[in-house]
C-alpha cells in the first residue's frame, strides 16, 4: 500500500518537473509571440484584454528594411553554409586521415582561432573590409563567416571522420581508386549524417549571428539580427512591432530546427 | 583561410603603429580591471556551472522514455534555435519595470520590487539568467548523447549491489561521463568569455558601464568612444588572456574531477 | 545457499516470444550451466533470474521464495558479467566493498570480507589499483571477488570467460573449479562454449530458440543426446550425421546410404523397428570411427576418398568422402601415413550409433 503511494508521489513529482521545464523553456518565447499579436494599445499588460491582431506583422513586413534584412540573412546563411561545409569537409578529412606537421599546425591554428573571442576578429575585419571596399557587402560578410565556421566545424568534422573506419578507404584504394576518389565515394557518403547535422548547425549559427552583423553590415546589406537590435536600443521602443520582427526572425530558424533536429541528433550520435 | 591570414597580419600592424602604449592603457583602465574583467569571469563561472548542473539534471530526466518525451526534446531545443539577440530582447521585455510579464507576476506573488534593468547587480543577474537559459539545452543535448552511449552493465551491477539512484548517479554515471563533461565545460567556458549579444541588448553595458563584459568593452572603446587603437588593444589583450585561461581551465577541470572521486 | 526453481517461465518482447515455458529445478549447491548458440534465450533466462528482465509469465523462486516481483538487490544474488562491469573509477577495494557499503554493513566486517575474497583470488597486490589498469584476467577475478564478498545464496554468471583469449580461458576454468570447492554456492552459468559447459557444470541445460532441448549431466548429454541439435552441439569434433535408409536383411537391420552399408546392433534395431520410419538420420561421433578394416563382428566398414586431414600433433583427424558427405574420424595416430585423395577404409563401432527422427529430430531410443 505504501509502495503504491510512494510510486504515485514519485510520478507526480516527475510530471511536475516536466511541466516546469516545459514552461521555463517555452515561456519567454510564448511571451514574445503573444506580444507580437497584440496591437499597440494592448501591448502594455499583454495578458489583459483580448485584442489580438496581426497588424504588427503587416506593418513590419511593409518596412522594406526588415524584409530586405530577412532576405539578406537567408542568402548569407545559405551561401555561408555551402562554402563553409565545402571547405570544412575537406579540412576535417585531412585532419583525420593525415598526420604530419602540416596537419598539426593547421589543427593548432584552428584551435587558437577558436579560443580567441570574436571581438578580436571583428575590429581588424572592419578595417580590412573598409580598406578593401567590401564593407557592408555580402562578400564582406560572407568571408568572415566562412573563416569562422571553418575553424569551428573542422574540429567536429575531424571527429566524424575519426569515427569512420579507414579500412573501407584502403579497400577502395586497393580496388584502384585515387585518394580523392576514395574520399568522394567511400568516406563522404559515410559521413553524410554528420555533414547534414553540421550544415544545419552552420545555417542556424549564421542566421543568428549578431556581432559580425552589427559591425560589418550597414544600410546596404542589413541583416535581420542587427536590424532587430536597432529597434531595441532606441528609447521608447515599440515593443509590439519589435516582437513581430523578432517572431519573423525566429520563424525560419524554428522551421529549420524542427525539420532538422532528427538529423542533427542522429549525426551527432556518431 | 584567406581571411585568417589577413587578420593575423592586421593585428600586428595595429600593434606596431599604436605601440604597447595602448595595451598599457587598457590594463590600467580601472573600468577594465575592476568591472569588466570581474564581470566577465563571474558570468563565465556562474553560467557554466549552473548550466552544467541543470543540463545534467535534464539529460538524466530525458534519458528514460516517458509520455511526451519527443515534445520535450523539441522544446528543449528552442533556446538554441532562437538567436541570443532575440532571447535577450524577450528577457528585457519580460522583465520590463512597468509592463514586463514576469515583473508583474512576481509582484503578484508579493516579491519586493527590484529594478531589474536599472541597477548593476539585478541587471547583471538577468544577463547571467539569460545566458543560463540559452546554454542549458546545449549541455543537455550533449550530455544526453553521452548518457545514451554509456554501457549498461555497470548500472546493472549497481542494481544488484543495492546502490541507491543517488549513489549510482554520483559514483557510476558521472565518473563515466567525465570526458564529455570536461570537453563541454572547456568549450562553453571559452565561449562564455566572448559573450556579447545578450549583454549588449539587455543593458548595453549599463547602467553606467557597470555590466560591461570583455567583448562589450572592446566594442564600446572602438565604435562608441571611437578609440580604435584602444579597442583593438583590448581585443588583443582578451585573445591573450583567453589562451592562458583556456590552457589553465583544461588542466583544472581534468584534475578536479579526478580528485573528487 | 538455496534451490532455484523455474516454473513455466516465458519471456516475450511484445508478442515475440524469446523464452518458451522453461521448467528447471536447480538443487541447493548445484552448478547449473545453460549452454546454446547465440539468441537461444539462455542469457534472457539468466537475467530473469537476476531480476534484470521482467518475467512475462511463470514463476521463479530462489530458496523457496517466489522472486518475480523482487528487485535484484533484494534477491540475495551476485552476478559476473561478460565485460566485467567493474566500476572503472573506483579502486579494486572500493569495487569489492561497494555492495556491502550500500547495505550499511559495518566497516570492520567489510574489511574482513574483502580480505577473505582477496586472499582466495590472489588480489592483494591489486587492491589500490583501478580496473582500467588491470588485465582482462585480473578484472575478471575482481568481478568474482565482488560476488564472493557478499556471501549471497546464488551466483549468476553471464558468459564471463568470453572476453578472454583461449589460453586464459582454460586457466580461468581451472580457477573457477578451485573456487567452487571453497565456495560451493548454488550457481547458474551461461555460456555458448560447450567445453566450458562440459567441464564446469554439475548439470547442463542445452537451449535452442528459447526452448530447452535437454537437461542432464555432462556425460548423459554426451552419450545420450535427446535431439539431433544436442548431439551436434556437444562434443568436438562434431558428430557426423548421415541420412540413411533402413532395410531388414536376413533378420539384421542395415542402415544404407550411397556406397554405405552399416549393420545396426540388435537392441537398437528393435527400437528402430518399433519407431517405424524407414528414413532416419544416423549420428556417430568421430572418435568412434577408426581407420582400417573392421575387426570381425565388431562393426561395419565403409570406404571413400580422403578429403581432408587435420594434424593436431596429439591426434590426426581425417575426413573421408562417403555417403554423399564428409565423414570425420578422429583420434587417429598422428604419425599415420595418409594422403589426400587416396582411397581409404574406415569402420564404425556398432554400439556408438545414434539415430534421430528426420522430422522432429528427436533421438530414437
Amino acid at each position: 500500500m505504501i509502495g503504491l503511494v510512494v510510486a504515485a508521489v514519485k510520478r507526480a513529482i516527475f510530471a511536475i518537473s516536466l511541466l516546469a521545464v516545459f514552461v521555463l523553456f517555452v515561456g519567454p518565447v510564448a511571451i514574445l509571440v503573444v506580444t507580437s499579436i497584440r496591437p499597440a494599445s494592448g501591448v502594455y499588460y499583454i495578458w489583459r484584454g483580448t485584442n489580438f491582431t496581426f497588424s504588427n506583422f503587416i506593418d513590419v513586413v511593409h518596412q522594406s528594411q526588415v524584409m530586405q534584412a530577412m532576405w539578406n540573412s537567408f542568402v548569407l546563411s545559405t551561401l555561408a553554409t555551402i562554402f563553409s561545409l565545402g571547405i570544412t569537409v575537406g579540412s576535417g578529412y585531412m585532419l583525420s586521415r593525415f598526420g604530419g606537421w602540416i596537419q598539426r599546425s593547421w589543427f593548432a591554428t584552428i584551435y587558437i582561432f577558436r579560443t580567441v573571442p570574436y571581438i578580436s576578429w571583428v575590429l581588424p575585419l572592419y578595417l580590412v573590409n573598409t580598406r578593401l571596399g567590401i564593407y557592408d557587402t555580402m562578400l564582406g560578410l560572407l568571408l568572415p563567416h566562412i573563416a569562422v565556421h571553418v575553424c569551428f566545424f573542422s574540429w567536429l568534422m575531424k571527429g566524424f571522420f575519426d569515427g569512420i573506419n579507414p579500412s573501407m578507404e584502403y579497400a577502395a584504394l586497393i580496388d584502384g581508386c585515387t585518394r580523392w576518389g576514395a574520399f568522394r565515394r567511400v568516406a563522404l557518403p559515410a559521413a553524410l549524417p554528420g555533414i547534414a547535422a553540421l550544415s544545419i548547425l552552420c545555417w542556424l549559427a549564421t542566421w543568428n549571428e549578431f556581432l559580425f552583423a552589427l559591425i560589418l553590415s550597414g544600410q546596404r546589406t542589413p541583416l535581420i539580427t542587427s536590424t532587430m537590435a536597432q529597434f531595441v536600443t532606441e528609447t521608447g521602443t515599440e515593443w509590439n512591432l519589435m516582437s513581430a520582427t523578432a517572431v519573423l526572425a525566429m520563424l525560419p530558424a524554428l522551421l529549420v530546427t524542427i525539420f532538422g533536429q532528427k538529423h542533427v541528433i542522429r549525426g551527432l550520435r556518431m | 583561410m584567406r581571411n585568417s591570414f589577413r587578420n593575423w597580419s592586421l593585428v600586428n600592424p595595429l600593434k606596431t603603429w599604436v605601440g604597447l602604449q595602448q595595451y598599457k592603457a587598457v590594463f590600467t583602465d580601472p573600468v577594465f580591471l575592476q568591472v569588466v574583467l570581474p564581470n566577465t569571469f563571474i558570468l563565465m563561472i556562474v553560467s557554466v556551472t549552473v548550466s552544467l548542473a541543470f543540463g545534467l539534471a535534464l539529460a538524466s530526466l530525458l534519458n528514460r522514455p516517458f509520455f511526451g518525451r519527443p515534445i520535450l526534446r523539441t522544446v528543449i531545443l528552442l533556446p538554441l534555435t532562437v538567436a541570443p539577440v532575440i532571447t535577450a530582447t524577450m528577457m528585457r521585455w519580460s522583465f520590463n519595470d512597468q509592463f514586463g510579464v514576469i515583473t508583474t507576476f512576481l509582484s503578484y506573488l508579493g516579491a519586493p520590487d527590484i529594478a531589474w534593468l536599472s541597477d548593476r547587480w539585478p541587471s547583471f543577474s538577468l544577463i547571467i539568467l539569460t545566458d543560463i537559459w540559452i546554454w542549458t539545452p546545449w549541455f543537455t543535448i550533449i550530455l544526453l548523447a553521452g548518457l545514451q552511449s554509456l554501457p549498461k552493465e555497470p548500472f546493472e551491477a549497481a542494481l544488484i549491489d543495492a546502490a541507491t539512484p543517488w549513489r549510482t548517479f554520483w559514483q557510476v554515471t558521472v565518473p563515466m561521463l567525465r570526458p564529455v563533461i570536461v570537453v563541454c565545460v572547456l568549450i562553453r567556458s571559452i565561449d562564455a568569455f566572448r559573450t556579447f549579444d545578450q549583454v549588449w541588448i539587455l543593458t548595453g553595458g549599463g547602467p553606467a558601464r557597470s555590466t560591461e563584459v570583455f567583448s562589450v568593452y572592446a566594442y564600446v572603446e572602438a565604435f562608441v568612444n571611437l578609440d580604435f587603437g584602444r579597442g583593438a588593444a583590448a581585443a588583443g589583450a582578451g585573445a591573450i588572456i583567453m589562451l592562458f585561461v583556456g590552457i589553465g581551465l583544461y588542466k583544472l577541470v581534468n584534475r578536479t574531477i579526478e580528485v573528487s572521486r | 545457499m538455496a534451490e532455484v526453481v523455474l516454473r513455466d517461465v516465458v519471456k516475450k518482447y511484445g508478442t515475440v516470444p524469446v523464452v518458451h515455458e522453461v521448467n528447471l529445478d536447480i538443487a541447493d549447491g548445484e552448478f547449473m550451466v545453460l549452454v546454446g548458440p547465440s539468441g537461444c534465450g539462455k542469457s534472457t533466462t539468466l537475467r530473469m533470474i537476476a531480476g534484470l528482465e521482467t518475467i512475462t509469465s511463470g514463476t521463479i523462486s530462489i530458496g523457496e521464495k517466489v522472486v518475480n516481483e523482487l528487485p535484484p538487490k533484494d534477491r540475495d544474488i551476485a552476478m559476473v558479467f561478460q565485460n566485467y562491469a567493474l566500476y572503472q573509477h573506483m579502486t579494486v577495494f572500493d569495487n569489492l566493498a561497494f555492495g556491502l557499503r550500500n547495505r550499511k554493513v559495518p566497516d570492520a566486517e567489510i574489511k574482513a570480507e574483502v580480505a577473505r575474497a582477496t586472499r582466495m583470488l590472489g588480489l592483494d597486490p591489486l587492491l589500490s589499483r583501478k580496473p582500467f589498469q588491470l588485465s582482462g584476467g585480473q578484472q575478471q577475478r575482481v568481478a568474482l571477488g565482488r560476488c564472493i564478498v557478499r556471501r549471497p545464496q546464488l551466483f549468476l554468471f553471464d558468459e564471463p570467460l568470453s572476453n578472454l583469449d583461449a589460453k586464459l580461458r582454460a586457466q580461468m576454468r581451472i580457477e573457477l573449479k578451485a573456487l567452487r570447492e571453497r565456495v560451493p554456492t548454488t550457481s547458474v552459468y551461461v555460456t555458448h562454449d560447450q567445453v566450458e559447459a562440459m567441464t564446469l557444470g554439475d548439470r547442463v541445460v542445452v537451449m535452442k530458440d528459447g526452448w530447452i532441448q535437454q537437461v542432464g549431466t555432462p556425460l548423459e548429454i554426451y552419450n545420450r543426446p535427446a535431439t539431433r541439435f544436442v548431439a551436434g552441439f556437444i562434443g568436438a569434433p562434431a558428430m557426423n550425421f548421415i541420412d540413411v535408409e533402413l532395410a531388414d536383411e536376413q533378420g539384421q537391420l542395415r542402415a544404407r546410404a550411397k556406397d554405405f552399408d552399416i549393420g545396426v546392433a540388435p537392441q537398437q534395431a528393435d527400437c528402430l523397428r518399433k519407431h517405424g520410419a524407414k528414413g532416419v538420420t544416423m549420428g556417430v561421433r568421430p572418435e568412434h570411427i577408426h581407420l582400417g578394416a573392421a575387426p570381425d563382428g565388431k562393426g561395419s566398414s565403409f570406404s571413400g576418398q580422403v578429403k581432408v586431414t587435420e594434424q593436431l600433433g596429439s591426434e590426426l583427424v581425417v575426413g573421408l568422402d562417403a555417403a554423399e558427405s564428409t565423414i570425420m574420424a578422429s583420434r587417429i595416430a598422428p604419425e599415420t601415413d595418409i594422403a589426400l585423395h587416396a582411397p581409404a577404409e574406415m569402420w564404425i563401432e556398432q554400439r556408438a550409433l545414434h539415430f534421430f527422427d528426420r522430422k522432429n529430430e528427436a533421438a530414437i531410443r
